[in-house]
């Protein structure tokens, strides 16, 4: 493949955000004395045109002041971050040596440079919360914190959580409103039906379990077919919004929780709202109800 | 056209409960509706008036990024002088902004540190005056109330401008007043000075470097931004259309697509429900209907009277959404507003009458389109044989 020489003006804060430590076992090209090798993201080799192979000048300024040459090792996928929806990852990743060297001050020796968080994986991930607190008493001035605790400064996605479910409220709200409409003008299209029934014997009490399987089964097979609408929508959602912000963060997924919390609401409710209109209709008496 | 809605109302009051559940089921929708059409635009326009308030009509920064998101600007002083002396700009203010520690006696708060040049002030002062000399800032709300200062006070900064974590020694500031910083986080103190005073205690004197330059055209925005841009081919000038095109590009599109996604499933929900409501509700009159055209009742009088219905039931519907999408939005914007990094001045859920408009087009297009099956279920009716239907059953 041809390769392709050009100058990339890639600031610092790039730099920042492309490097971790655990990178460097991904490259193993990077071991030898040739060319320093870097991953491009997916999107960023489109966006320039680069292929595996192509040399690419790197500079921490837009000056291209000590700029080096890399050859790109691979194009990547960069992970999905919810909090850069919308922005096109332009990124690369190289050995934090490379990026050393390409940042360093002139006045900092070697060795002596900054960076700006390590990741550490223990032997046993239990012991993340005791070894944390002993990172931070022994080396004051560096803040060690479990994964699972930084996931959970993501106080983002806790509101917008909070605010779908306030969204999925009203809409329940208004379903249920709709449905007690519907259920009175159905239970009242039965009212001569109810009210022979009636007549020839049989209890309110009776009518009303039948009226309350039929509801549950109705609501059942509604809730089945509205989870199955769920799933056709997951996929058309998820696609559109992968192609319309090129990422591959999943927006929609119908987890096996979510389609119980939807059938645990959807058949009482409907069910509920099936007796509770037929009930109001069977407290009237037989003749009445057979009266047209 | 009266006594068609006059019919129509008689044959929603003849049946309370559906008719009262129905205008009910329609004002929740629509209330969701209103608030799904207010949030798809409800950012930027509170952005806007953010930009706007500020007085600046022009934005310069040294990348191709959004203002303070990208690289610094190192000769923000040589920069402000050029573009101040380009015919089309009033006036330029540098503005950067570092981290500092503020301590005040055995209280402490991480603040952002905000330095500018110039005027106008990106301020609003609450209470005292604006810093007049050396050594003096302004403090938000917040920071005055987390360290328990009042105009007249003396606060400790220190401030952290490197990429190290080196901070030069702790300066002294005398606190000029308390106000209202532009974008401002609820909970996040802040606190602003003059850009030198801000270098001083970065340990940097005449660093001359600021994050990004605002500035404030003699009238026409766009060809400031042109001019500046023409001048300094190294610097980027947006414009607050430019900016707010942006912004539009970036996060902001999450919350118009998933207003979109949910206002489509909202219209789509009602539709089908008031559909299936006036199509049950007709087939149960339909012997009503059969006698009315045999009594002499045109085709098209029956069919605008459950058309009449249709538009009753959403009509009344659509009024009461009004104030309970304005409610609900209130209720909505306080959950999204505890997202980090909103300016207290932002707003999700933004007024507009255009979104009224395009609310009422909407739930008129679904009246209209929820009428049409029964509509053509009563245009079509058979009149003698729904009479004879109805005798023999």
């Amino acid at each position: 493949m041809e390769a392709h020489r050009r100058h990339g003006a890639v600031n610092r804060c790039v730099f920042a955000v492309a490097v971790l430590l655990a990178l460097t076992a991904f490259l193993p090209s990077a071991q030898t004395p040739e060319m320093p090798t870097i991953l491009v993201t997916r999107q960023l080799a489109a966006l320039e045109g680069l292929a595996v192979g192509d040399e690419v000048r790197l500079a921490a300024d837009a000056g291209g002041t000590g700029a080096q040459t890399f050859r790109i090792a691979g194009i990547y996928e960069p992970t999905p971050d919810p909090m850069r929806l919308g922005s096109v990852p332009r990124a690369v990743r190289m050995h934090l040596p490379d990026l050393l060297a390409l940042t360093r001050d002139p006045a900092v020796p070697a060795g002596a440079e900054h960076v700006d968080s390590i990741n550490i994986t223990l032997v046993d991930p239990a012991d993340a919360e005791r070894f944390s607190r002993e990172v931070t008493t022994r080396a004051p001035g560096v803040l060690a914190r479990p994964t699972t605790q930084a996931a959970g400064l993501g106080t983002t996605f806790v509101v917008l959580e909070r605010f779908h479910t306030a969204i999925a409220a009203v809409t329940i709200i208004a379903a249920t409103v709709f449905l007690l409409a519907l259920t009175i003008m159905l239970v009242d299209e039965r009212r001569e039906t109810a009210g022979v029934l009636r007549l020839i014997g049989l209890p309110a009490r009776r009518i009303l379990l039948q009226v309350l399987v039929e509801g549950v089964l109705v609501a059942s097979v509604g809730a089945l077919f509205g989870l199955a609408l769920a799933w056709g929508a997951e996929g058309l959602i998820n696609r559109f919004f992968q192609w319309r912000y090129d990422t591959a963060l999943v927006f929609v997924r119908i987890t096996p929780r979510v389609a119980a919390t939807c059938l645990a609401i959807a058949v009482p409710l409907g069910a509920t709202a099936t007796v509770g209109a037929s009930w109001a209709l069977l407290r009237r008496g037989g003749l009445r109800l057979a009266r047209r | 056209m009266m006594a068609p809605l006059a019919f129509a109302w008689r044959a929603l009051v003849r049946q309370p409960a559906r008719s009262t559940l129905a205008v009910l089921g329609v004002a929740a929708v629509g209330a969701l509706l209103l608030d799904m059409l207010l949030l798809s635009e409800g950012l930027v326009l509170s952005m806007r008036e953010l930009l706007d308030r500020m007085g600046f009509d022009v934005r310069v920064t040294a990348g191709d990024t959004l203002p303070g998101a990208g690289p610094e600007i190192a000769d923000a002083t040589a920069a402000s002088a050029a573009i101040g002396a380009l015919p089309g700009v009033r006036s330029v203010t540098a503005i950067r902004s570092e981290a500092a520690d503020l301590h005040h006696r055995d209280r402490q708060a991480d603040a952002a540190f905000i330095g500018v040049s110039g005027t106008p002030r990106v301020w609003t002062i609450l209470r005292g005056r604006d810093p007049a000399g050396r050594g003096e800032l302004v403090l938000n709300q917040y920071a005055a109330e987390t360290l328990r200062l009042v105009p007249g006070a003396v606060v400790t900064v220190r401030a952290y401008c490197g990429d190290d974590d080196a901070a030069p020694p702790p300066v002294e500031f005398r606190v000029a007043g308390v106000a209202e910083l532009p974008f401002d986080t609820p909970e996040a103190a802040s606190a602003a000075t003059f850009l030198g005073d801000l270098e001083e205690a970065c340990g940097t004197p005449g660093a001359g470097r600021a994050d990004f330059l605002a500035v404030t055209s003699t009238g026409d925005a766009a060809a400031a931004a042109a001019a500046i841009t023409a001048a300094r081919a190294d610097l980027r000038a947006f414009t607050n259309d430019q900016l707010i095109g942006r912004v539009q590009q970036g996060g902001f599109t999450y919350f118009r697509q998933i207003s979109t996604v949910l206002a489509t499933i909202t219209i789509t929900f009602a539709l089908l429900l008031i559909t299936v409501l006036l199509t049950v509700s007709v087939n149960q009159r339909l012997g009503e209907i059969a006698a009315l055209r045999a009594l002499g009742f045109s085709q098209r009088r029956v069919v605008l009277d459950v058309l009449c219905e249709a538009a009753l039931i959403v009509g009344t519907g659509g009024a009461l959404s009004l104030p309970l999408g304005l409610v609900l939005a209130v209720w909505l914007d306080g959950i999204l507003k505890r997202m980090p990094g909103i300016p207290t001045e932002m707003h999700f859920f933004v007024l507009e009458p255009q979104a009224f408009v395009v609310h009422g087009l909407l739930l008129a297009a679904t009246a209209l389109v929820a009428a049409a099956y029964p509509m053509r279920i009563v245009a079509r009716l058979p009149i003698a044989a729904t009479l004879r239907n109805e005798v023999i059953s």
